[in-house]
């Protein structure tokens, strides 16, 4: 590591005018593009890479990260709010965030994604700037094989998020990746469950429709059913935003969640094909699994928040990492900034740590620069995106439900998906109504077309014999981890409903 | 209470919902076409028949463990309390919600033909009456100006073509400003 240079590329990218505001104006871009529903980080630095055309390669490399880090965190302000992740990568965020917004800590829980999305994002950073090489080779060992368990082990979370019924979890995440099966067979083309004339659902359900459906829609259904009930008041939220940070107190509970959170974000995020939307889950369900309280996970705690969204900001610096070392992106984003540097003449690759190190190091520095320019319009913005819950619910329900559908029909410019976001939000509903998880479809879908996909490129290789994969200690330590995780947790389920059988039973006798 | 208001029994029903589903699916699989070729180890029936049988699987366990539950009910059970109703004669937040998903469908139908704008407004407003909003310059304001700038923001920013219908002139309208 040549310190010297490293300080001077940190140097020159942190005092160039131009650099700064480009990284601003992206964070902010990306942090309001995350926050719409249907919008993703992807799609914001496709749109904007045209106005990177004419600049240098450092402040179009720090307007693009920019949007990325701030897409990343984006997607979680929709998530906390209105029950509805912007991005794939926010989905696990929901799972406390919005109970902590029902509870009325929707500023704390802003606050504490902001602050967990920077610490997950510094944490990439550094990993990739002094790791860089060494994880960037051990991710290139990540066969179909190994990505195959890699996936089991994210869906092995699907029990400790399936609530007080195993059996229901189950079946939500059968049925997510049921769905997942519809449309043309990802490897040979063969319709599933429809006729080739069903073109809209040639390549299966689209995920945000579908994400949107059974989060925002069936929430607005059950919204306004709690409303004539009476069961739902206006609440105005008297919580009081002192410090747009976390406070002291807070950061001492998620910072073990920050850290695990930001490595097994980085970590997932330099395997090409996987990415955040994997790695938020991952992260949640191992730090559920190692908490001493693993029942107050899913209520709206500070800790399953912070796990998250470290998680999927720690993926920005996973994914440059095979980028800058091997010349492959780590996932959609990393593939159009890699043709950013392609266009100003830069071949990413091994020879590029000996030909190009001072742009490598600047590429370090503008990542850095693009989480703390998150930082800085987050900060600006937790005050603002907090107040969204306090209007009136009577206002909020038909504002979602507007953004929500354009969201839907914006993906494919499709009235088919508006069809299918309302469908789904029907079913969300009534599977809400008779306490089938719905995270666990949100898992399968996810994961599904992955798993597939992996299974059967291993099987090809493999020439059907699925237990060559025991040669393979990468994927044996991910299948014994799965097992580990699915045991656990189901004793852990065990343990929660016992305790919560016990204090029914003792409220009853009272 | 009946035993036919308790979680156990909607329970039931979901597990047979669910069953009912798994084995739609599972016999389905097997008008799959096949893949031809020898390098073809995977059929692409497999994982579909996996996943239905997985959800057969669990259906069938919810299923025994709902029977067991209404056969040896204890009061106090959690399986044994009320379960959400769904009976739209007696909830009228049921009804409410029906007519939500009514509005739901009536943005679908007329999302092309009338425009997204239009239809937005229109349901808005609808939804807000429903569920008792009566200030009617708030109706107004919501439910044209929020469809109007989140179209304004999706055309021009994010260059997304949203069907106009009927307001196609607001369209031509902006291209010329």
């Amino acid at each position: 590591m040549n310190w010297q240079l490293l300080a001077e590329s940190y140097a020159a990218v942190f005092t160039n005018p131009q650099v700064l505001l480009m990284t601003l104006l992206g964070a902010a871009g990306g942090v309001l593009l995350g926050a719409i529903p249907g919008m993703t980080a992807t799609m914001g630095v496709a749109l904007l890479i045209p106005f990177s055309f004419g600049m240098d390669l450092v402040p179009s490399l720090g307007l693009l990260l920019g949007i990325y880090c701030g897409g990343m965190y984006g997607g979680s302000i929709s998530a906390i709010l209105i029950h509805a992740p912007g991005t794939p990568s926010a989905a696990a965020t929901l799972l406390d965030g919005y109970p902590m917004c029902q509870k009325g800590e929707a500023g704390r829980a802003l606050s504490v994604a902001m602050f967990s999305s920077f610490c997950g994002g510094v944490i990439g950073a550094l990993v990739m700037t002094f790791l860089s090489p060494i994880i960037a080779n051990m991710a290139m060992k990540f066969g179909p094989g190994e990505m195959f368990m890699l996936v089991v082990f994210g869906l092995s979370v699907i029990i400790a998020i399936s609530g007080k019924s195993i059996a229901k979890g189950m079946i939500s995440a059968f049925f997510g990746l049921l769905l997942c099966t519809v449309g043309l067979d990802p490897t040979n083309g063969i319709p599933r469950y429809i006729t080739y004339k069903q073109t809209d659902l040639l390549e299966g359900f689209e995920f945000i429709p579908l994400l949107i459906g059974l989060f925002a829609v069936a929430e607005i259904i059950a919204g306004v059913e709690r409303m004539i009930n009476g069961k739902e008041k206006q609440e105005r939220s008297t919580e009081k935003i002192k410090n747009v940070l976390p406070d002291w107190h807070t950061i001492l509970k998620i910072w073990p969640n920050i850290l695990s959170g930001g490595l097994i974000g980085t970590f997932i995020g330099a395997i090409p094909g996987a990415g955040g939307d994997i790695a938020v889950f991952v992260s949640y369900g191992f730090s559920k699994s190692v908490s001493k309280h693993p029942e107050q996970y899913g209520t709206g705690i500070p800790q399953g928040v912070a796990a998250t969204e470290s998680a999927n900001n720690g993926c920005s610096g996973g994914a440059m990492i095979p980028l800058l070392s091997l010349g492959v992106p780590g996932d959609a984003v990393t593939a159009i900034i890699l043709g950013a540097f392609i266009m100003k003449g830069i071949q990413p690759g091994p020879m590029m740590y000996i030909s190009e190190l001072p742009t490598v190091y600047k590429v370090f520095a503008a990542l850095m620069l693009a989480n703390l320019a998150m930082l800085v319009v987050g900060c600006c913005g937790v005050r603002f995106f907090a107040k969204i819950v306090s209007v009136e619910k009577k206002m909020l329900y038909p504002i979602i439900l507007v953004v929500s559908i354009l969201g839907a029909f914006s993906i494919n410019k499709s009235v088919f998906d508006v069809g299918v976001c309302v469908a789904f939000g029907v079913i969300g509903w009534l599977m809400n109504k008779y306490e089938f998880p719905l995270s666990p479809i949100l898992l399968a879908l996810i994961l599904g077309p992955m798993c597939e996909q992996n299974f059967v490129r291993y099987m090809n290789i493999q020439h059907g014999n699925f237990f060559a994969i025991v040669k393979s200690p990468i994927a044996m330590v991910f299948a014994g981890v799965a097992l580990l995780v699915i045991v656990y947790s189901i004793y852990n389920q065990h343990k929660i409903n016992k305790r919560e059988a016990a204090a029914r039973a003792a409220g009853n006798a009272e | 209470m009946k035993k036919t208001q308790t979680k156990a029994f909607a329970n039931l029903v979901g597990s047979i919902v669910f069953g009912t589903l798994g084995l739609w699916a599972l016999v389905q699989t097997y008008s799959f076409q096949e893949a031809g070729g020898a390098t073809t180890y995977v059929q692409p029936a497999v994982f579909p028949r996996i996943m239905s049988i997985g959800l057969l699987i669990f259906s069938a366990a919810l299923l025994i463990q709902s029977v067991w539950k209404l056969l040896r009910m204890k009061p106090e059970d959690d399986m044994a309390q009320p379960a959400e109703s769904i009976n739209f004669v007696k909830d009228k937040g049921v009804l409410a919600g029906l007519a939500v998903i009514a509005l739901c469908i009536l943005f679908v139908v007329g999302f092309e033909p009338l425009g997204y704008v239009l239809t937005a407004a229109l349901v808005s407003a609808a939804i807000m009456l429903l569920i008792g909003k009566r200030n009617a310059l708030q109706i107004i304001l919501v439910s044209v100006l929020v469809p109007l700038v989140m179209w304004l923001l999706f055309y021009k920013l994010l260059a997304v073509n949203i069907p106009m219908g009927v307001l196609q002139f607001l369209r031509d309208l902006v291209d010329k400003i």
